[in-house]
């Protein structure tokens, strides 16, 4: 039985997309083709790519949200915890009322722990339609972590989220791929600078490269704050001097 | 599976959902009952027949109660077996909840009736209208599912299935039809306990087997359809 934090896990697998692809309908286009892939224990991997390139499907599949139309996904962990790019808040229930349910669903306990941790206690008796997005994303995540997950999937997890809680998501990141689960996260706002041992899967024209850092790869990210007027100059400058601009995004209020 | 299935009828109840197909329910038990009852066995036929579109509806409105991000949510978490029996237990206990009141609502005036002579007692009466409904619930919750946005997908898709559903079962269960094991016997429930004479221990039997054979291809294919539409 396991229960407790994430330092320790039931099962530690491959995951295998074994050529996998899939399609909304049956005359529709292919959104993925022939995915061969596979994501180690204990590894981290973001997954990259432009609006409605197939970002979410692909997790989607991973999670066994979705089902190959040919392929399969081979040996995924018996828990896998999913936070979907949207939270479903429109249910009639209190943030804790649900976390209980989700807890209860999955034989786990520590709900209070993931609202403590989450800052979701104050938020404990209001109801889900109510909450902020934010705060609502935040709920998302703890019902994927009330039981120790083999595999964990996130679909843009930083949207919405304050800095403090941004900050949470590498952590907990770290902490599932230390105990040996995998991760799988999505993100289009440049956030993966904070996950700097994650693999990277591009997904572009129907299909997902691997792009696995080489070994000793002496390359770091660093963020600048710059003036919003000169953000535009300073991106130009920078990639004509040969950097890599992973993305721009607001400064954190503080 | 418990708490699924527990999270989903509280769902049904608190979001609203439940009080439509309840008044309807109330409204046609008033209609039926209202002006007096005739024997058990064919009052209970007949509120079985009735009761059928009202159960298929509220069977779809039961598994359309949580949003779609919130089913696969349920399915990644108990699996996709156990998320779609969930679904199916909260209907066949809600659509239960409403053929208890058709059974419970006319037993006084039922019980207040001298039996007719050459009819079943009251016992035997009621025990074929409990088994009228037995038989017309999980046809009702299989057009329902059928019906679902989980199968159907856009809004407009489901009601066209849930009406045209409907519909034709009680069309081919009409008496002379061409292809009456085309529907789940509802209809031909009803018209053996409301015919002359009364049926016998073989024909309830028939009826029976006929009714979990067209349940079983129904769920069948429910179960087929939700393997890839979640």
């Amino acid at each position: 039985m396991c229960s407790g934090g994430l330092s320790r896990l039931c099962e530690a697998s491959f995951v295998r997309f074994d050529q996998v692809w899939f399609r909304y309908a049956r005359r529709a286009q292919w959104t993925l083709r022939a995915v061969e892939l596979s994501v180690e224990p204990g590894q981290a991997v973001v997954v990259l790519g432009r609006n409605g390139a197939g970002k979410s499907t692909l997790l989607q599949l991973a999670a066994g949200v979705l089902r190959p139309v040919r392929g399969a996904v081979r040996d995924r962990p018996a828990v896998v915890g999913w936070v979907p790019e949207r939270f479903p808040a429109d249910q009639p229930f209190t943030a804790e009322q649900y976390l209980r349910i989700m807890a209860a669903m999955r034989g786990a306990s520590g709900v209070a722990r993931w609202m403590d941790r989450l800052k979701l206690t104050e938020h404990r008796g209001t109801r889900l339609a109510d909450l902020s997005k934010g705060t609502a994303q935040k709920v998302g995540l703890a019902q994927a972590l009330l039981t120790p997950p083999g595999l964990l999937v996130l679909d843009e997890p930083w949207e919405g989220l304050d800095s403090g809680a941004r900050d949470l998501v590498p952590e907990i990141v770290a902490e599932v791929t230390a105990a040996g689960g995998s991760v799988l996260i999505s993100d289009h706002r440049g956030e993966v600078a904070r996950l700097m041992e994650a693999a990277c899967w591009t997904v572009a024209e129907q299909s997902v490269r691997a792009e696995v850092p080489a070994p000793g790869s002496d390359h770091v990210v660093v963020e600048v704050a710059v003036r919003r007027a000169d953000a535009d100059r300073t991106v130009a400058r920078l990639r004509a001097d040969g950097y890599d601009v992973l993305g721009t995004r607001q400064e954190d209020p503080r | 599976m418990i708490a699924l299935a527990r999270m989903r009828l509280n769902a049904y109840a608190k979001g609203g959902r439940v009080w439509p197909p309840a008044i309807a329910t109330v409204v046609l038990l008033g209609i039926m009952y209202g002006g007096g009852v005739g024997p058990p066995a064919p009052t209970f036929g007949y509120a079985a027949l009735v009761l059928f579109p009202v159960i298929a509806w509220q069977s779809k409105l039961v598994l359309d109660a949580e949003p779609d991000v919130q089913r696969r949510l349920a399915r990644v978490s108990v699996g996709a077996p156990r998320e779609a029996l969930a679904g199916i237990a909260c209907a066949l206990v809600a659509g239960l909840a409403v053929s208890a009141a058709a059974v419970v609502v006319p037993l006084p005036l039922l019980l207040a009736r001298e039996p007719a002579p050459g009819r079943p007692t009251m016992t035997t009466g009621t025990a074929a209208g409990v088994l009228a409904h037995l038989l017309m619930i999980p046809a009702a919750v299989a057009v329902g599912a059928l019906a679902s946005r989980a199968v159907t997908r856009a809004a407009g898709n489901g009601v066209a299935v849930l009406v045209s559903g409907v519909v034709l079962i009680i069309v081919l269960g009409l008496h002379g039809s061409v292809a009456p094991w085309l529907a789940p016997p509802i209809m031909a429930m009803s018209r053996s306990l409301a015919a002359p004479v009364f049926p016998s221990a073989g024909a309830f039997l028939l009826l029976c087997g006929w009714a979990v054979a067209w349940c079983a291809v129904a769920f069948t294919a429910y179960a087929v359809v939700r393997r890839s539409r979640t």
